[in-house]
């Protein structure tokens, strides 16, 4: 016990001391210069919901929801959402909330550059605030959906207030106890501004789970404007379309992986399968040995895929 | 209760048969498509180690590394034995440090001495970090 204590306690200092200079470090808004974002941003299409005691959750997803186009009453999202033992609502379950409401739900990086970005480009921001302090939280969401950095102010709907108007700082130092947590809500067709391809790809594969393939199907087309290279976006996309039972379409999008990406092997044997599909067996045949050249960590089904082929066609050549 | 057991045995063979039957055909893989979690997973994979990788690469944390008596290579080659999932954990704590200002170079050292003596054995403030098995 001695001995772990022991080799413990530099670590724990050194944890304390990390601690320190967390609380000391200096807030984001002090670095911000008003001048990046000018002019005062207010977005008023925005819906107010008046929030009931403790269901600052359902009520701050239904107005983002609501704004992305999806019309849905807190009350019925209170009973999917909110945790009575809680008195409050997760942020996981707000996300997976969000996808049962065919939106992307995105979370921002930690940063009030980002949020503010984001509000810029017409996107409100659902954020988590600690209005209280550390050692006794009170944590409350709320919908962030303008600015004036002139005036040193943020616009919230938030609790019973349509306008909440709150100083940047103030914000900053509720938001920082709650680990600068904030995400917005998506229509398929729009991007997120701050949004960075891996993190956005893997938001719109979450939905894939939930097979709204029309949703992710037009997620990945979006991704692929902004990220025209993307292999993930575009196998996304084939991948929806097969689900959807859209050879062509789907074909058409393992060929540009293909050809943009020669060295996928997983390209050319979703290619292989959809061609078999259209008992196309020849060419089928020859992506799937072009998948299986190329090998990688997936080789096993890519062997399976040129063996079914194979049979399938009518057995002439044995399986090499 | 006798003719019961005569007339079970057939049944538990056809059974025992059946299930035999099973395991042996089922083939190690399907030809399937490939999902898109996969591919993004590895993305997300390749794209944390490098940047973790960055970080150990950058001369401040190299001479940092050294005057607390650690090799920066042995660190680099220990990253690469952690797991995935692991260095996704590493990654997602180097975005929580804040960014820029002084305070930075006083956080990142401590993050990264404590990375280094946590892979070491020597602290437990990760829970990520393999231990090694002490005699």
């Amino acid at each position: 016990m001695f001995r772990t204590w022991a080799a413990r306690a530099p670590g724990g200092l050194l944890l304390l001391h990390l601690l320190l200079a967390g609380c000391a470090a200096p807030l984001q808004s002090e670095r911000l210069s008003p001048s990046a974002f000018p002019g005062p941003v207010e977005l008023t299409t925005v819906p107010f919901f008046p929030q009931e005691e403790y269901q600052c959750g359902p009520a701050a997803l239904a107005m983002a929801l609501d704004w992305a186009g999806k019309s849905v009453l807190p009350d019925t999202l209170a009973p999917e959402v909110y945790l009575p033992g809680r008195q409050g609502s997760l942020q996981l379950e707000l996300i997976a909330n969000a996808r049962r409401h065919d939106v992307i739900p995105y979370v921002l990086k930690p940063r009030l550059h980002d949020l503010l970005a984001e509000v810029s480009a017409g996107n409100p921001v659902i954020v988590l605030q600690n209005l209280a302090f550390a050692w006794y939280p009170k944590w409350h969401y709320a919908v962030v959906v303008g600015f004036d950095l002139e005036r040193d102010q943020l616009v919230l709907r938030s609790g019973l207030e349509a306008r909440h108007l709150v100083p940047v700082q103030v914000f900053e130092r509720t938001w920082r106890r709650a680990n600068y947590w904030a995400m917005v809500v998506m229509p398929p067709e729009r991007l997120p501004r701050t949004a960075e391809e891996t993190p956005y790809l893997q938001a719109v594969v979450a939905l894939e789970r939930l097979q709204r393939w029309e949703e992710t199907s037009a997620a990945y087309r979006t991704a692929l404007t902004r990220w025209p290279d993307s292999l993930v976006a575009q196998l996304g996309l084939g991948n929806s379309r097969y689900a959807l039972k859209d050879l062509t379409g789907a074909e058409q999008a393992y060929r540009t992986a293909a050809n943009r990406h020669p060295d996928s092997g997983i390209a050319f044997n979703n290619l292989a399968q959809t061609l078999a599909d259209q008992r196309r067996w020849r060419e089928a045949e020859a992506a799937a040995e072009r998948a299986l050249a190329l090998g990688g960590p997936h080789i096993d089904t890519y062997r399976a895929t040129l063996a079914e082929i194979r049979a399938r066609r009518g057995g002439t050549k044995p399986e090499s | 209760m006798d003719k019961l057991r005569r007339l079970s045995k057939p049944v538990i063979h056809v059974v025992a048969v059946g299930v035999l039957a099973l395991s042996v055909h089922l083939p190690p893989a399907h030809a399937a498509i490939v999902g898109t979690e996969a591919v993004v997973s590895a993305q997300q994979a390749m794209q944390d180690r490098s940047r973790v990788q960055d970080l150990l690469n950058r001369q401040d944390v190299k001479e940092q590394l050294l005057r607390a008596g650690a090799d920066p290579r042995q660190v680099a080659a220990r990253v690469d034995a952690l797991s995935d999932e692991e260095v996704h954990q590493l990654a997602a704590k180097m975005d929580s440090l804040p960014a820029g200002g002084d305070a930075l170079g006083v956080l990142l050292f401590v993050f990264v001495v404590l990375l280094i003596t946590d892979i070491l054995g020597l602290t437990d403030v990760f829970p990520f970090v393999k231990k090694p098995v002490r005699r």
